[in-house]
């Protein structure tokens, strides 16, 4: 097996520019980092540091426009939107600050999604199991509106975790919750990632946070510190 | 995974969630109405020629100069056709040393199997009596000409040829009066059982035969498919349009306007459809960001939506078929005083159709907005304002303008208007769009000079102009269908009041020799009767064109090559009626040998302005150059000719004068005075055929009424759904405002300007756009005289304000009476 299939994602110069109509900003340049199989990484810096822009390179939500990056060993940047698209069913798993949870569907439905688009025979109970182990049980057929915010991450988080993927991110992902409920849904967090030996890729600007990963990515400008 | 349950589940979720009321709401509408007019059209028009038929005394008429093929009529019996014959010749009756040329009709016996003849046995023409059968074997019945002509009397004896028959009745009405009206030959029924018996008929004669079918529609269809190519040239099927032109111009323009209805309520459900779309898919961009980052491609995506509208399209019209259904039997339960005790069923081909004609109506004004659900980033789950750049305008309503197209094709038949039609909308839209647009990005400059409640309203409209000029332009196109249902329903009702007043003509009188035109006209003024003018008449046909033989001109069954195998009335006059309009060239009566032809028979003829026209009036031949083409209004019962010649071409031959007038009932004796007078002359009654016009008339205005608050109806809903769906982002920012300190009265009056800008803006477009479709419609369609309606031209951007106002109004009175936060949340 080579190195780059040991690593779980690997990148290499990676950058971002985008136009303006002042001339081409830079928002990330020159990043290369390798990140192994189960590790938890932060990725730390001020606002407008690039942190969002370096998670959405490194899941394949954006294409670079400098550098690539690899997942499993696979150049996600030289692949089609479908392949990436089929890499992320496969093997992602993303809980966000604003939670993203879908309006229409209650808290069971918007866990069983992921498994109803790949084709699991049963996902209704997977999603219970998951939103049982949220402490959730009592809650299966409320819609997001009816849940506080804390609940709504909870749920959030029984859906990047129920399709046991290799690789879970997380942008800013108590930023919407107070300390408390924000402490618990981290230990949470930590505990599922934990039991299903999840590599953890974590963008926040709580450096009280971030001391609880492996490793933390310092960004200042674009570029890695 | 099985991606149709996963769509089917994510439908019934979202309609759980009441996302897709409006969308639903607009297409149970379109697809009730399309059905319910197809389904009712189709059977009033069924019904009507039904009724129609009674002028062909038959449902299906085969004329042929000789016998037709016994197969070709046990193959009727075979479909369960019934049937009857009659033969037509003309034939010299000597009595009392008088002679006269008449017309003679040999019938069979189930003749006519539509339509009534009337008698009378008295000269009394009040007292007429119904017959519903020919004369029976060894029996004559006559025209009162025939009688005064040869001295005759009811009871006496009438040799034709080598048979004596007894003369039983005087006729006063005949169905299906052959040719033209003005027919110079007077009419002798006999028994079909009679014909041999005269010998008059010989190989070489010169006979029509007509053979005539009745029975369902299906066997008349079916056996009309079969016979047509077994006709030779000189056998053709006879057709009510072309065969009674009064009757069928008038069937014509009503089934013109069953198929605007249809287009119109289409057109603002599509409408309607598209916005609610639009705005499903803007609030479902969030959802699908997410469906992306969880492994959904971009076909997958694309797919799920359009999987679910196809559900939903299946659905819906299912329902708004069953509505249409309901709709029409409710709309025939309303008219059942009027229509005939039997109407024609209803087909299941029309329900289908309407069926159909929702899932097309869905997929074209749907799928535009569905298809930027394709584009929508993963990017989107980390930055919200990332949107799916829209795709070209042009190519995405290319389907929902090709529906449009391809709905105005079918209604007016005719390529070249509906690419006008379309085009002309498409620039007016195009035109408007691009002032507004201006309009709008200038009127920026006055916010700061106005109040801040005149602000915020008027920001609304100008912070994203072409968001406003798109929700405009929808409204109009909503606003403008409405309109021109109105306007045209209104039109073709006035336009056929004024040409069948209470006291149309009744009666016509022919064969009025020149010298007793004047005396004629002094008894008719003597019994206060007022006639229309006395119209000079010269029997002639056409036997060359450019001096090249007709028959090698003309098509086969054409109305064309009918006008060449008969005299046409030819007759002259120093102008023109005034309801004839002119098509080209110029009318010059002072010129010598000129003629002005009806357009159509000249498109059938292929005849232009300057073309050489050579007719054969008795052992003559007359030549007239074609100087003037003009259409003719033939649903109006007063003389109308295919031919008018300047004075002084036709002058020097032999002329009889027509005339048309209204004669009461009560006043019915004076014709008698009147024929004992003048007892060459023929007199016409088209009293029957009138009451039946004007029966047929007044069930097509009802009819077409009723459609028309249909389409009103379903109109104003969906303007008021549309308005609904496009308040996500005024809702979002009252209730953003109220957290920032601003009353309730101050948002009220900021919707209120808005709302009523909005609304005057989509009226005064309206007005534009309809203007111009109609003004096409009527002059090139419809053929009726185009006029500017000024009420309309004001009332319709009042109106338009007012619903517009209230239905905003009362869509985003939420943001004004429940907590912000409640209303932020729901967003």
């Amino acid at each position: 097996m080579t190195q780059s299939q040991l690593n779980i994602i690997e990148t290499e110069n990676l950058g971002k520019t985008v136009p303006t109509s002042d001339g081409p900003l830079s928002i990330l340049s020159s990043v290369s980092l390798v990140i192994k199989p189960a590790e938890s990484i932060a990725i730390v810096g001020a606002s407008g540091s690039g942190k969002s822009t370096l998670l959405s390179l490194l899941a394949g939500l954006d294409l670079p426009t400098e550098g690539f990056t690899k997942i499993k060993g696979k150049n996600i940047t030289t692949m089609s939107e479908d392949g990436r698209a089929e890499l992320r069913n496969q093997l992602v798993g993303f809980v966000f600050q604003s939670f993203q949870l879908l309006p229409g569907f209650t808290a069971v439905e918007n866990v069983m999604l992921p498994l109803e688009l790949r084709g699991d025979k049963n996902p209704r109970a997977s999603a219970t199991q998951l939103l049982e182990r949220v402490g959730l049980s009592h809650r299966l057929t409320h819609t997001p509106l009816k849940l506080s915010g804390g609940e709504q991450q909870r749920v959030a988080l029984a859906r990047a975790f129920v399709t046991e993927p290799a690789i879970l991110f997380a942008d800013e992902p108590t930023g919407n919750l107070d300390s408390k409920t924000g402490d618990h849904i981290i230990d949470l967090l930590f505990e599922l990632n934990q039991e299903k030996q999840t590599t953890l890729v974590l963008v926040t600007h709580d450096n009280a946070l971030a001391a609880r990963c492996q490793r933390t990515i310092k960004l200042e400008a674009g570029k890695m510190l | 995974m099985n991606r149709f349950s996963l769509a089917l589940r994510l439908l019934l979720r979202d309609g759980r969630s009441g996302e897709l009321t409006i969308l639903v709401l607009a297409l149970i509408i379109a697809v009730t109405s399309s059905t319910a007019i197809s389904l009712f059209a189709d059977r009033l028009h069924r019904t009507m020629s039904t009724q129609a038929a009674d002028f062909l005394a038959a449902d299906l008429v085969i004329t042929s100069p000789a016998l037709i093929p016994e197969h070709w009529l046990k193959k009727a019996q075979e479909y369960q056709l019934k049937q009857a014959r009659t033969a037509e010749f003309s034939t010299v009756l000597i009595e009392n040393e008088e002679l006269l040329l008449s017309g003679v009709k040999a019938v069979s016996q189930h003749y006519p199997l539509r339509g009534i003849l009337k008698t009378t046995q008295s000269d009394n023409y009040n007292e007429q009596s119904i017959k519903h059968q020919g004369p029976l074997a060894g029996e004559a019945w006559l025209d009162q000409r025939v009688l005064s002509a040869l001295k005759l009397q009811l009871g006496d004896p009438l040799i034709v040829g080598e048979k004596s028959l007894t003369i039983t009745q005087i006729i006063t009405y005949e169905p299906d009066k052959r040719g033209d009206l003005y027919s110079l030959s007077p009419r002798v029924m006999i028994n079909d059982a009679d014909l041999e018996a005269t010998q008059v008929l010989k190989p070489g004669s010169h006979v029509h035969y007509f053979f005539q079918f009745s029975g369902s529609t299906e066997a008349l269809s079916q056996f009309s498919h079969w016979v047509k190519p077994h006709l030779n040239v000189s056998q053709r099927l006879m057709d009510i349009h072309e065969d009674r032109p009064e009757l069928g111009s008038a069937l014509t323009r009503a089934e013109r306007y069953l198929g605007l209805s249809s287009i119109v309520v289409i057109l603002i459900a599509g409408v309607a459809i598209a916005m609610s779309t639009r705005r499903y898919s803007e609030r479902h961009f969030n959802a699908t960001a997410m469906l992306r980052c969880l492994g959904c491609k971009q076909s997958e995506i694309l797919w799920l939506y359009l999987c679910q509208f196809i559900i939903l399209g299946i659905a819906a019209s299912a329902v708004g078929s069953l509505f249409g259904w309901l709709a029409q039997e409710t709309l025939f339960h309303l008219l059942r005083e009027l229509l005939p005790s039997k109407v024609a069923a209803p087909s299941f081909i029309a329900v289908i159709l309407g069926f159909l004609t929702g899932l097309f109506i869905l997929l074209g004004f749907a799928l535009p907005p569905l298809l930027r659900l394709k584009k929508v980033s993963p990017l989107r789950v980390l930055r919200r304002e990332l949107e799916p750049l829209p795709t070209s305008a042009w190519l995405v309503y290319g389907l929902a303008l090709s529906l449009i197209s391809l709905l105005i094709w079918q209604y007016t038949q005719d390529l070249k208007m509906t690419l006008s039609i379309i085009g002309g909308g498409i620039m007016a839209s195009l035109v408007a769009g691009l002032i507004l647009y201006a309009f709008l990005i200038q009127a920026r400059r006055i916010l700061p000079f106005v109040s801040l409640s005149w602000r915020i309203g008027l920001q609304g409209l100008l912070k994203n102009p072409r968001m406003t000029v798109n929700q405009t332009l929808a409204f109009s196109i909503t606003l403008m269908a409405m309109i021109l249902s109105y306007t045209v329903r209104t039109d073709l009702l006035d336009d056929w009041k004024n040409q069948l007043p209470d006291q149309a003509p009744n009666y016509f009188v022919l064969n009025v020799f020149p010298d007793q035109v004047d005396p004629f006209k002094q008894s008719l003024l003597q019994q206060n009767i007022n006639s229309a003018e006395f119209f000079p008449v010269v029997r002639g046909r056409l036997v060359q064109i450019n001096h090249v033989p007709v028959q090698q001109i003309v098509s086969k069954d054409s109305q064309g090559e009918r006008a060449t195998h008969r005299d046409l009335s030819l007759t002259w006059s120093n102008k023109l009626p005034i309801d004839n309009k002119t098509i080209a060239g110029s009318w010059n009566p002072n010129a010598y040998g000129q003629v002005s032809i009806e357009h159509k028979l000249a498109k059938s003829l292929k005849i232009n302005v300057g073309d050489k026209l050579t007719f054969t009036i008795g052992s003559q031949q007359q030549q007239a150059t074609v100087s003037h083409i003009r259409s003719v209004k033939w649903d109006t019962m007063k003389p109308n000719f295919y031919m008018v010649f300047s004075p002084a071409t036709l002058a020097s031959y032999p002329t009889t004068y027509i005339t048309s007038f209204y004669i009461s009932e009560e006043n019915k004796p004076v014709l008698n005075t009147l024929v004992k007078t003048y007892p060459s002359v023929t007199v016409l009654e088209v009293d029957a055929m009138l009451k039946q016009f004007k029966t047929i008339l007044t069930q097509l205005t009802a009819a077409i009424n009723y459609l028309l608050y249909f389409a009103l109806l379903a109109g104003f809903t969906v303007l008021f759904a549309a308005v609904n769906s496009s308040l996500d982002n005024r809702i979002f920012e009252g209730a953003l405002m109220r957290t920032l300190g601003a009353n309730r009265a101050l948002l009220r009056k900021a919707h209120i300007i808005e709302f009523s800008f909005l609304g005057l803006i989509s009226g005064m477009i309206a007005v534009f756009m309809s203007e111009l479709l109609l003004y096409l419609i009527y002059t090139y369609i419809l053929h009726l005289t185009y006029h500017l309606n000024g009420v309309l031209c004001l009332g319709v951007p009042f109106i338009s304000t007012v619903c517009v106002s209230l239905a905003g109004f009362l869509g985003v009175r939420r943001v004004v009476s429940k907590p912000p936060m409640l209303v932020l949340r729901e967003i």
